[in-house]
């Protein structure tokens, strides 16, 4: 036999030997005896208890997913049927396939949301105006 | 001349767990009594203090009969209840780094039992088990199911989720660091 071996052998005949001692002592049929005890008393786990079981990192991530996903959920439908928006034409579409009056539809539309966003922002930053100024830009509105 | 007794046909795991998966109390029981001190050995050789040896065991059991329908017989169910014996000894552990009354692992010699068991349990034992403490998790599992527990790498692949070649791997760097400690 090789010294390899032999220190091998020696090896596995120490492993085998650890814990035999505790194994020994324990109390076999009372394990089992309590083991289902346990399956009876305690109802199987939830997949959203075993969820919240989880540690406390993984609970609030979950919660920065759900918090993320339900804030684009509420933003989308808001942007998508806010009237008076204008059509987006992809910036990397090919426009050499367009007739004329389509190259001046899209021409249309790229100019609505503007000269929209230029009356919208009418309505932010009234406050810092004073009373001539409001008065001024009323006038300019109804003209 | 008397005629021997016929031998009651000794059920086999699967048939045991078949038996408990269709409400058979009984069965698991007898999973308990057949695997529960292999179970010990080896949670008291990866560190588990001989105090929490009985919770740990029972709570492998209670987790393997839960998860006993995911079992698909792709190793011994004695494999698999070993690797799942490992999981509940890591949490375990996490749980005592965080209630930092008593680090799990200070010494995973047992501190109480026989003094007269314990001083002749000699000091190889003692350096083995600080060795296996000191190794990664995977190769202190591989190394136990294979010098332990006697299984094939194939058997310990299949349970750990590796190949047998990785598992080879981790056995031999395991020894090879083992060696070292011990000499």
């Amino acid at each position: 036999m090789r010294h390899d071996e032999l220190h091998d052998a020696k090896l596995h005949d120490l492993a085998k030997r650890l814990g035999a001692g505790a194994a020994e002592r324990l109390d076999v049929e009372r394990t089992a005896q309590m083991v289902l005890a346990r399956l009876r008393a305690e109802p199987r786990v939830s997949v959203v208890a075993r969820l919240w079981m989880q540690p406390a990192w993984l609970k609030i991530a979950a919660l920065l997913v759900l918090l993320l996903g339900s804030g684009v959920v509420a933003r989308r439908p808001w942007r998508a049927g806010a009237p008076g928006t204008a059509t987006v034409i992809p910036v990397g579409e090919d426009l050499t396939g367009l007739s004329a009056d389509q190259l001046r539809e899209a021409i249309h539309s790229l100019d609505q949301p503007l000269a929209e966003e230029g009356a919208g922002s009418v309505d932010a930053g009234l406050e810092g105006l004073s009373a001539d100024e409001l008065r001024a830009l009323l006038h300019a509105l109804e003209s | 001349m008397p005629q021997a007794e016929p031998v009651a046909a000794v059920p086999t795991d699967a048939a045991l767990i078949a038996a408990w998966q269709g409400g058979d109390e009984q069965a698991a029981a007898e999973l308990v009594r057949r695997h529960a001190r292999a179970l010990a050995r080896f949670l008291a050789s990866a560190g588990a203090p001989e105090a929490d040896l009985d919770d740990l065991v029972q709570e492998t059991f209670i987790r393997a009969f839960r998860a006993v329908g995911r079992f698909r017989g792709q190793c011994r169910f004695r494999t698999w209840l070993l690797t799942i014996g490992g999981n509940v000894l890591k949490d375990a552990g996490r749980r005592a780094k965080r209630a930092t009354v008593v680090p799990l692992g200070e010494d995973v010699r047992a501190t109480d039992g026989d003094p007269h068991e314990r001083a002749v349990a000699g000091e190889a034992e003692g350096r083995l088990l600080e060795g296996l403490r000191r190794l990664p998790r995977m190769q202190r599992e591989v190394f136990l199911l294979r010098a332990q527990q006697g299984f094939e790498y194939e058997e310990i692949a299949a349970a750990l989720g590796t190949s047998p070649g990785a598992a080879r791997v981790h056995y031999h760097h395991a020894v090879k660091r083992l060696k070292e400690h011990l000499q």
